[in-house]
């Protein structure tokens, strides 16, 4: 939904109320359930919860089968302490330590930090991604992929937190920001920003081609 | 009788007063799974089950929140997980026009009028999270901070969302080109 411009092109508040009341109006005529229903779902409910051991007080202290893996994960995270770099001498202050270890160590760095190649033959770029946190997923989103957190999940590159994406791109003005682990969007904010349109921060690219 | 007063006497061991909070939230919480999962029996099935979640989970129920809104959290996490297991097994959101148009009728007793059919059918085929959003929105007439509260996703995406889903059931309906 781009104009030539390549700017987001927004529908007028009376159509979104339009359909919004239009949605409301088919939500609302939605047939009920037969009379009783309820009554028997609730019975239902609390049957089953009769027939469940409670889960309330001392319910939590049952032993469970998973105790084991946890006190072995927790057994190796003390012992190897993996978010320690190796060869810190314990006690230095935050700021020795950040000398000693460079801007690289992974505890010193606060935000995330980007960068964007456009590789040879120019009709595609990566995305590179470094986090300060450990992430379960991320993905690139944009006005290529129609900000779809779906569409272009990027690759984790190796244990230090970057993750990595390749994008064929037209050549002109792109718009794009990264979608942790599903829920929290985030911008590169050492990357060139667009003004925040009402969704949020984005980062722009540049990519320059014949076509353009 | 308010909700929490309702909540504080579950909690006692009264089961008739979660009865009444059942009564009170069915139907809201079995028209949301409907539209969210487009049949009948699948709607019942995880309202059945959000409901036993939320009995058991009664006593970490948090008063400040909204009990409608703790319940929704809940509602729309079963959602996800049925359409999850749901994708496992086969889609039965139909992208085709033709194929909609061919599908027999909605099981009785949940068939909307002819004017609605049609906008039920478009939402059915937004991507699940955008369904969602739009439910949630328009449907349900909820604030961006409650969607978020309710969803645990971020405002920002969730605009996005109601927008992109907007635009896409305008195409949908043949209100706009896409």
């Amino acid at each position: 939904m781009t104009d030539n411009t390549g700017m987001l092109s927004f529908p007028t508040p009376d159509e979104d109320d339009v359909l919004a009341a239009q949605i409301a109006a088919m939500y609302a005529a939605t047939p009920t359930a037969d009379a009783g229903t309820a009554e028997r779902v609730a019975r239902a409910v609390l049957a089953d919860a009769m027939h469940t051991p409670s889960r309330s007080a001392f319910g939590v202290l049952r032993p469970r089968w998973w105790w084991g893996a946890v006190a072995a994960t927790l057994l190796v995270a003390v012992t190897m302490r993996p978010w320690r770099a190796v060869g810190r001498v314990v006690g230095t202050t935050a700021s020795s330590s950040a000398s000693a270890n460079g801007p690289s160590d992974g505890a010193t760095v606060a935000q995330p930090s980007g960068m964007v190649t456009v590789l040879s033959g120019g009709d595609e770029v990566r995305f590179d991604l470094k986090l300060p946190a450990k992430a379960r997923e991320v993905a690139i989103v944009g006005d290529f992929n129609g900000w779809d957190e779906k569409a272009t999940p990027m690759l984790r590159r190796n244990a230090d937190n970057s993750w990595s994406a390749q994008v064929p791109l037209t050549p002109g003005r792109h718009v794009y920001a990264f979608v942790v682990d599903g829920t929290r969007w985030l911008v590169d904010p050492l990357a060139p920003q667009v003004p925040d349109s009402g969704f949020g921060p984005s980062n722009a690219v540049m990519v320059e081609g014949a076509t353009q | 009788m308010t909700d929490a007063e309702l909540v504080a006497l579950t909690r006692d061991g009264d089961a008739d007063a979660f009865g009444v909070l059942v009564s009170r939230y069915y139907e809201a919480c079995r028209r949301f799974a409907y539209h969210m999962l487009g049949d009948r029996s699948d709607a019942e099935d995880v309202v059945q089950e959000t409901l036993m979640r939320a009995y058991r989970a009664i006593a970490r129920y948090d008063e400040r929140d909204q009990f409608r809104g703790w319940l929704f959290r809940i509602l729309t996490n079963q959602c996800r997980n049925a359409l999850t297991a749901r994708g496992r097994r086969t889609r039965r959101f139909v992208q085709d026009e033709v194929a909609l148009e061919q599908a027999h009728a909605p099981a009785a007793g949940l068939q909307l009028g002819t004017e609605h059919a049609a906008l039920s059918r478009a939402i059915a085929q937004l991507d699940s999270l955008q369904r969602e959003a739009i439910l949630l929105k328009y449907a349900e007439g909820l604030e961006y901070t409650e969607m978020s509260a309710i969803t645990g996703v971020g405002e920002s995406a969730l605009k996005m969302r109601v927008k992109r889903g907007s635009e896409r059931l305008r195409v949908i309906l043949g209100t706009r080109d896409e």
